[in-house]
C-alpha cells in the first residue's frame, strides 16, 4: 500500500462503496433471482392491524423464550432417580437423601449464578405460554375465527394445547420434588384407571410398579425432545397455514370478504412483532425476577409418605383436577366370565372428561357448519354479540371450566376464606351443573340487548345530549343520525355486524386530536364554532370512524 | 358442636346415643353436680398448693370455671376437662388466645390472647402451675428459644416436618384447610413455645406428638426448621405468592402476566 | 330469534353488498418504470400493486423535523439509552452482587435474582417500548388493501391436477394389478410392525408378577407390599419408624400417629411407594368403637388400641395424612376424601369408594409391633382387573 492515495484511486474506491449495495443485489438475483415478484409479495403482505390479534403471538413468544431458557436448564439438568446426598449451599436440606434429579434442580437453583431466574422465568414462560394459548382459543372461537377456511388450523391449534399441556405437566414432573410427585402418582393412578388397558399402561410406562427409577429418563425426553419437537411441527404448519389464507379482520369501512385492510409486513408490521417479541420477554424476566414461582427447596424430596394440604397442579391441568375433586364416588363393579372387574371413579372426571370436552371443541365448527347449512369462505370476523347462540355457548363452556377449576383450588379457598371445605366441594358440584346453562341464557340475553342497541343507534342515531323543547312542553334529546335518513327521520345504514359509533366525538364532531396512549402527544383542537350539519356524514366514512376496534 | 371442641373425654361420641329422656336425666344430674360443686366446703384439696398455682387458681376461677367447671373437671356441653391436660395444653391454648373462648364454636379460633407482655408469661405460668399442680400431664421445657442449634438440625428437621407435619400444616408452614370446617393453623407467627405444646399435647384435632415418637431433641429440630420458614427470606423473588404454589401462581399469571401483555398489545395494536 | 337467525353466515351485509376499497380503487394501467419522472415510491407502490396490494393511505406520523417529530425521536433514543443501561446494571450485578444463597432473610443474596429480574425487564421492555414508538410514531402511517387470493381454484386447473394425479396412480398400475397391490400390503405391513415392535416390546412389562416374580395376589399389580413376610424370610415384618428404628406401643401417645415403613432394606425409600402406613394410637372409646364396627376381614388386624390403615389413598394414590384426632376422620389432602377411622377408614365423603386397607398387626415377644401379614386386599387406586 502507498502512503499517498491518488486522488483517481480514491474516486473510483468511493464509487465502489457507493454501488455496493447494488452490486450485491445483482451478485445474489443472478444466483437467486431475489428481485422475483415472490418475495416483493412477501415483504408486502398485509396484516391486519387489531390487539386481539396478538394474543397467539404471546404463546409463540412465550414458546421462544421457553426454548432459550429450557436449553440453558438442561445443560445442568440431570433426570436420573440415583439416590444421592445432598450437600449444596441450600443449608436446609444438607444431608438429606434425594434423587439426583432433584439434588441437580437444587444445584441449578442455588449453585448457577442466575439458574434460579431462568428457571423461574422458565416456569412463568410455560404458565403464560398455556394461558395465551387460552385466551388466543377464546378470541378465536367467539369472533367465528375457525370457520372455513380455517378449520384445519383450529384442529391443530387443538393439538397444540394439549402438546403444551403435557409439555407442562412433565416439566412440573422432573425437579421431583413432593410436590411434582404427587403430580406424577396422581397421573399414574389415572392411567391405572382405563379400562382393560390401564395396569398394562401404567406398567409399561413406569417399567413396573410407581415409581420405578425409568420414569424420569422417560419424562426428561418427551419433555426436551418428543414434545417440543412435535409442538415445533404444529407451530411452522399453524403459520405457514395462517401466512397462507391471511389473517381474518374485523368488518369495516372498505373490509370485505376478498381483502385484506392493514399495513405491508416490512417494516412497520415486522417493527411491531419485533417490539411485542421484547415485550413479552420483559414481562417474563420481570415476573421469573419478582415473583418466586414452585419453591421446590421448600417441598423437599419426594417421598411415597410425604404430602402437604394445598397439593395442586399448575392451572392448566386445575380443571381436571376439580372435576376429580368434585366427581361422587362412583366406582362400578361388575362380573365378567367368572371373574370381577372395576371401572375405576377416577376413570371418569380423569379419562372421559378431557375427552368429552376435546370432541365437543374439535367437533363445534363442523357441527355449526352443518346446522347453518354454511358452504361459504368466510374471512370476516364477527362481534360475539351476533352470535348469541354461538356466544351463549361459549360462555357455558367457559362458565363450567372455571367453576371446575376454581374447584381444583377448593381447599386453598377454603382455608384464606375460612369456609367449610366440604362446603366448597358441594358448592362445585351443585355449581359445575346450575352456573352453565344460567350463563348461557344471561350471555344470550346481553347479546341480544347489545345488538338491540346497535341497530337503535343506527336506526335513530347517535344522542347528543342536546335537549330541546318541542312545541307542546315535552322535552326531546337531539340525535344524530349517522348516514342518511328516510323521509320518517329513520336511519338508511344496514345492520352488518360492524362496530357503531355511540359517542359524538367517535363521529367526527370534534376534530381529532393526535392522542398518545396515556397522555396526549399534542393539545386537542378546540371544538369548531358552527355543529356540523347532520347530512354531511357518508356512509362509509362513519363505519370508518371506528376502525381501531 | 361439642365434638370438635377440645374433649378429653368420650362425652361428645357416647352424648350422640342418648335419647332425649336420657339427656333430660343428664341434666338433672349435671344440675345436681353443680349443686354440690358450688357447695362450699366441699371441693377438697389433697396438699397445699404452691404460690404461683395458688395464683393461678385465682385467674382459673375468674377466666375459665364458667366452661371447664370448679376443680377443672369440665362442664357438660361447655367444656372439657382439664385433669391431666398439663401445662403444655394451658401454654398452647392460652397463649394463642384460643382460650378463654368468646363462644362455643366449631374449632377455638386463635386471637389475640386475653392478656399481652409479661403478663401474659406471668398467667400463663401461674395457670399452667395450677393445671399440673392439680393434676399432672405433659410439662413443658423452661426458655422462650426451643430450637435445635446443632449443625444440620434444620435439615433434620426439615425433614420430620414433611412426615410428621406438611400434611396439615403444608410445605411452607401456612396451614391448610381439614374437613367440615376445621383447619390447620399457619405457623408463621406461632413462638417456639406454642409450637412445642402443640406437638406435646395435640391441640383440638391435631394427633399428639409425645416425647417417645418425636423425642425432645427431633421437637427442638422441628422447631428448628420451622424458625427456617418463618424467617428464611424468598430467594426467588420479592413476592412469595404466599407460598401457596400452584393456585396463586395461576392467579398471578392472569393477574399480572396477561394483563400486562394484553395492555402491551392494546398499546401496539392502538392507532394513537 | 330473529336476531339469531340474522347473525347466520353468509347474511352481514359487508360480506356481500357493500361498496369495498379494493373495487372503490380504479384499476389504472401499469406504470413504466423506467420513467424517470416517477418516485422511489411510486416504484414501491406499483411493485405492491403489481402484486394486488394497493397502498391507499401512506403519510409521516408527524411532519418530519416538526416538534412532535423530533420529541419522539428523542423519547425513542433515551427509551434505547435506558435498555443499555439496565443492560449494563444486568451484566454488572451478575458479576459483583453477592449471589451465594446465605440463610436468613436479610441476606443480600436473597435479592440476586430480583435485580437480575428487574434489570433484564427493564433492557427489555425499554428496547421493545423504544421499537414500538419508532413504528407508530416515526414510520410513515399507512392503510394497505391486499386482494385476497382465496378462492377454489379454477375449474380447468382442478382438472388437470385431477388428471395428473390420476395418472400418476394409473402409471404405478396399483388399480389394475390387485396382485400387486395386495402384494404391497402384505409386504408392508410386517415392516409396520418392525417399527413398533421394538417399542411396544421395549415397553411393555406384565403388571401381574409381584416382586418375587411370582403370579400375584388377585392378579394385580400391588399385590406385594413391602410388609410380605416373604420379603423377610417368612418373618414378620416389623413396624419401623423413618428412620429404621422399630416401634413399641409406648411409643405413640394416646390421640397420636405415626407413619410407619417395613423394617426391610429400603423399606421406607420410594422402591416401597405403596408401603407408607399410619398408626395410630386410638382413645378407649374410639377404639371400642371401631372394634365394633370391624370388618369379618380385619377382625384379627387391630393390636390394642392400635390400628394401621395403609397411607395410600384408594382414590389416586395420595397419601391420605390429615389425621383429625377428634372427628376421628383422615383427609386426603389432594381430593378431599375422608375416610373414618373408627369404622375401617370407609370413605365418607369426597371421590374415594374403598375403604383404606387395614395391615394386620400384632406386638412380638420382643415388645415390638409386627405385621402378621401382608395387606389383606390391593392398596392404592383401582383398577380393571382388580
Amino acid at each position: 500500500m502507498t502512503i499517498t492515495v491518488r486522488p483517481s484511486a480514491l474516486k473510483r474506491r468511493r464509487q465502489q462503496l457507493r454501488d455496493m449495495p447494488a452490486a450485491t443485489g445483482r451478485g445474489l438475483d443472478d444466483r437467486l433471482q431475489l428481485a422475483s415478484p415472490g418475495l416483493r409479495t412477501l415483504l408486502n403482505k398485509v396484516f391486519p392491524d387489531h390487539w386481539s390479534f396478538l394474543l397467539g403471538e404471546i404463546a409463540l413468544w412465550s414458546f421462544v423464550m421457553l426454548l432459550l431458557t429450557g436449553t440453558f436448564l438442561a445443560l445442568f439438568f440431570d433426570p436420573s432417580m440415583e439416590e444421592v446426598t445432598y450437600n449444596g449451599s441450600y443449608t436446609a436440606l444438607s444431608g438429606v437423601e434425594m434423587s439426583r434429579a432433584y439434588e441437580s434442580t437444587l444445584t441449578l437453583s442455588f449453585d448457577v449464578r442466575g439458574g434460579l431466574l431462568i428457571r423461574q422465568m422458565h416456569h412463568w414462560s410455560a404458565l403464560l405460554f398455556l394461558a395465551a394459548i387460552v385466551v388466543h382459543f377464546l378470541r378465536i372461537f367467539f369472533t367465528g375465527a375457525y370457520r372455513k377456511p380455517r378449520e384445519i388450523n383450529y384442529l391443530i391449534g387443538v393439538a397444540m394445547f394439549w402438546l403444551a399441556f403435557l409439555l407442562g405437566f412433565t416439566g412440573y414432573t422432573l425437579p421431583d420434588d413432593a410436590l411434582s410427585g404427587s403430580g406424577l402418582r396422581i397421573a399414574h393412578a389415572i392411567i391405572l384407571s382405563i379400562p382393560v388397558l390401564g395396569t398394562w399402561t401404567a406398567s409399561a410406562l413406569f417399567d413396573g410398579d410407581f415409581p420405578g427409577t425409568a420414569i424420569m429418563p422417560r419424562v426428561f425426553i418427551l419433555h426436551v425432545f418428543l414434545l417440543p419437537l412435535a409442538l415445533l411441527g404444529l407451530i411452522t404448519a399453524h403459520l405457514l397455514i395462517m401466512f397462507k389464507q391471511m389473517h381474518t379482520q374485523w368488518p369495516g369501512a372498505g373490509r370485505s370478504n376478498r381483502n385484506v385492510v392493514g399495513e405491508r409486513f416490512f417494516p412497520r408490521y415486522i417493527s411491531k412483532q419485533t417490539s411485542f417479541l421484547l415485550i413479552v420477554f420483559g414481562v417474563i424476566a420481570a415476573l421469573g425476577g419478582l415473583f418466586q414461582i414452585n419453591p421446590v427447596w421448600l417441598f423437599g424430596p419426594y417421598k411415597a409418605a410425604v404430602v402437604s394440604v394445598a397439593t395442586q397442579p399448575d392451572w392448566y391441568v386445575l380443571f381436571l383436577e376439580g372435576s376429580t375433586r368434585l366427581f361422587p364416588s362412583w366406582e362400578i363393579r361388575f362380573p365378567l366370565f367368572g371373574e370381577h372387574f372395576t371401572i375405576p371413579t377416577l376413570f371418569w372426571p380423569g379419562v372421559v372428561l378431557p375427552g368429552i370436552l376435546t370432541t365437543l371443541v374439535v367437533a363445534y365448527p363442523f357441527y355449526e357448519a352443518r346446522k347453518l347449512k354454511d358452504k361459504q369462505i368466510h374471512n370476516l370476523l364477527q362481534r360475539p354479540r351476533d352470535v348469541p347462540v354461538r356466544t351463549g355457548l361459549g360462555a357455558m363452556g367457559v362458565t363450567f371450566w372455571l367453576v371446575l377449576t376454581l374447584s381444583g383450588a377448593n381447599d386453598v379457598i377454603a382455608s384464606t376464606f375460612d369456609i367449610s371445605l366440604n362446603a366448597t366441594t358441594w358448592a362445585g358440584r351443585i355449581g359445575a351443573v346450575v352456573l352453565p346453562p344460567l350463563a348461557y341464557w344471561v350471555t344470550h340475553r346481553v347479546c341480544l340487548g347489545l345488538q338491540q342497541h346497535d341497530r337503535q343507534v343506527l336506526s335513530h342515531g347517535v344522542e347528543t345530549g342536546i335537549l330541546r323543547r318541542r312545541p307542546d312542553g315535552g322535552f326531546m334529546e337531539v340525535h344524530q343520525p349517522l348516514g342518511p335518513t328516510d323521509p320518517h327521520g329513520h336511519g338508511e345504514l344496514e345492520y352488518t355486524g360492524a362496530p357503531v359509533p355511540k359517542k359524538m366525538n367517535r363521529l367526527g364532531a370534534l376534530a381529532p386530536a393526535t392522542r398518545g396512549f396515556l397522555a396526549p402527544v399534542e393539545r386537542p383542537s378546540t371544538p369548531p364554532t358552527e355543529p356540523p350539519t347532520p347530512n354531511g356524514y357518508e356512509g362509509t366514512e362513519v363505519a370508518g370512524t371506528d376502525q381501531s376496534r | 358442636m361439642t365434638s370438635q371442641t377440645p374433649s378429653r373425654r368420650p362425652r361428645s361420641r357416647a352424648r350422640r346415643r342418648l335419647g332425649s329422656s336420657v339427656r333430660l336425666l343428664a341434666a338433672l344430674a349435671l344440675a345436681g353436680f353443680l349443686y354440690t360443686a358450688f357447695a362450699p366446703g366441699l371441693a377438697a384439696q389433697d396438699q397445699p398448693l404452691s404460690p404461683t398455682a395458688a395464683e393461678g387458681e385465682e385467674l382459673y376461677q375468674r377466666n375459665c370455671i364458667s366452661c371447664h367447671g370448679r376443680n377443672a373437671d369440665g362442664v357438660e356441653d361447655r367444656g372439657p376437662s382439664l385433669v391431666g391436660v398439663g401445662e403444655a395444653a394451658v401454654e398452647f391454648q392460652v397463649s394463642t388466645g384460643r382460650m378463654p373462648m368468646t363462644r362455643q364454636e366449631a374449632q377455638a379460633q386463635a386471637k389475640p390472647p386475653k392478656w399481652q407482655g409479661e403478663e401474659l408469661e406471668r398467667n400463663v405460668a401461674a395457670l399452667s402451675a395450677y393445671i399440673q399442680e392439680l393434676g399432672g400431664g405433659p410439662q413443658m421445657p423452661a426458655g422462650t428459644d426451643l430450637a435445635e442449634s446443632a449443625e444440620g438440625a434444620v435439615a433434620r428437621g426439615g425433614e420430620l416436618y414433611r412426615i410428621n407435619c406438611s400434611s396439615c400444616h403444608a410445605y411452607s408452614g401456612g396451614g391448610g384447610a381439614l374437613s367440615s370446617g376445621a383447619s390447620a393453623p399457619s405457623l408463621a407467627e406461632a413462638t417456639d413455645r406454642q409450637i412445642y405444646a402443640a406437638m406435646l399435647s395435640g391441640p383440638q384435632n391435631m394427633p399428639v406428638f409425645g416425647d417417645n415418637q418425636l423425642t425432645p431433641e427431633e421437637k427442638a429440630e422441628v422447631i428448628a426448621f420451622i424458625q427456617h420458614l418463618q424467617e428464611d427470606g424468598d430467594p426467588g423473588g420479592v413476592f412469595n405468592l404466599g407460598r401457596f404454589g400452584p393456585t396463586t401462581e395461576g392467579l398471578a399469571i392472569f393477574l399480572v402476566g396477561i394483563v400486562a401483555v394484553v395492555f402491551a398489545t392494546l398499546w401496539i395494536a392502538g392507532k394513537s | 330469534m330473529s336476531a339469531d337467525t340474522a347473525s347466520g353466515p353468509g347474511t352481514t351485509g359487508t360480506e356481500t353488498g357493500q361498496r369495498t376499497a379494493d373495487e372503490l380503487v380504479a384499476e389504472p394501467a401499469e406504470l413504466d418504470v423506467y420513467d424517470p419522472r416517477l418516485t422511489r415510491f411510486d416504484l414501491v407502490r406499483e411493485g405492491a400493486r403489481r402484486k394486488g396490494i394497493e397502498i391507499v393511505h401512506y403519510e409521516p406520523r408527524f411532519p418530519p423535523g416538526s416538534r412532535a417529530d423530533r420529541r419522539m425521536e428523542r423519547v425513542v433514543a433515551s427509551l434505547f439509552l435506558l435498555a443499555g443501561a439496565a443492560g449494563m446494571g444486568f451484566v454488572v450485578a451478575y458479576i459483583w452482587w453477592p449471589w451465594e444463597y446465605a440463610d436468613g432473610a436479610t441476606a443480600t443474596s436473597k435479592f440476586y435474582t430480583p435485580v437480575l429480574g428487574v434489570t433484564l425487564a427493564i433492557s427489555m421492555l425499554a428496547i421493545g417500548a423504544g421499537i414500538t414508538t419508532w413504528a407508530k410514531k416515526l414510520l410513515p402511517h399507512e392503510v394497505s388493501v391486499e386482494h385476497r387470493h382465496d378462492q377454489p381454484s379454477s375449474d380447468t386447473d382442478r382438472k388437470i391436477m385431477g388428471a395428473t394425479l390420476g395418472n400418476m396412480l394409473d402409471e404405478t398400475g396399483v388399480t389394475r394389478r390387485p396382485l400387486l397391490r395386495r402384494a404391497l400390503l402384505l409386504g408392508l405391513a410386517p415392516i409396520g410392525l418392525v417399527a413398533a415392535a421394538p417399542l411396544v416390546g421395549g415397553l411393555l412389562k406384565d403388571p401381574h408378577t409381584n416382586r418375587t416374580g411370582e403370579p400375584g395376589f388377585n392378579a394385580s399389580p400391588q399385590d406385594y407390599t413391602g410388609w410380605n413376610p416373604a420379603l423377610n424370610d417368612e418373618q414378620p415384618v416389623r413396624l419401623t419408624f423413618e428412620n429404621g428404628s422399630p416401634i413399641r406401643p409406648a411409643d405413640v401417645s394416646v390421640g397420636g400417629q405415626v407413619t410407619v415403613f417395613p423394617g426391610i432394606d429400603h423399606g421406607a425409600s420410594n422402591e416401597y411407594a405403596d408401603s407408607p402406613t399410619l398408626l395410630i394410637h386410638l382413645r378407649e372409646e374410639f377404639a371400642a368403637e371401631l372394634r365394633q364396627n370391624l370388618y369379618p376381614m380385619n377382625q384379627d388386624s387391630m393390636a390394642g388400641n392400635f390400628v394401621a390403615y395403609s397411607k395410600i389413598c384408594t382414590h389416586a394414590g395420595c397419601p391420605p395424612s390429615l389425621f383429625e384426632q377428634q372427628t376421628n376422620r383422615l383427609l386426603c389432602p389432594c381430593h378431599q376424601s375422608q375416610f373414618l377411622i373408627t369404622d375401617n377408614a370407609r370413605p365418607i365423603f369426597g371421590p374415594a369408594t374403598r375403604s383404606l386397607a387395614m395391615l394386620p398387626i400384632a406386638v412380638d415377644n420382643e415388645g415390638y409391633f409386627v405385621a402378621t401379614s401382608d395387606y389383606q386386599v390391593p392398596v392404592g387406586p383401582s383398577f380393571w382387573e382388580r
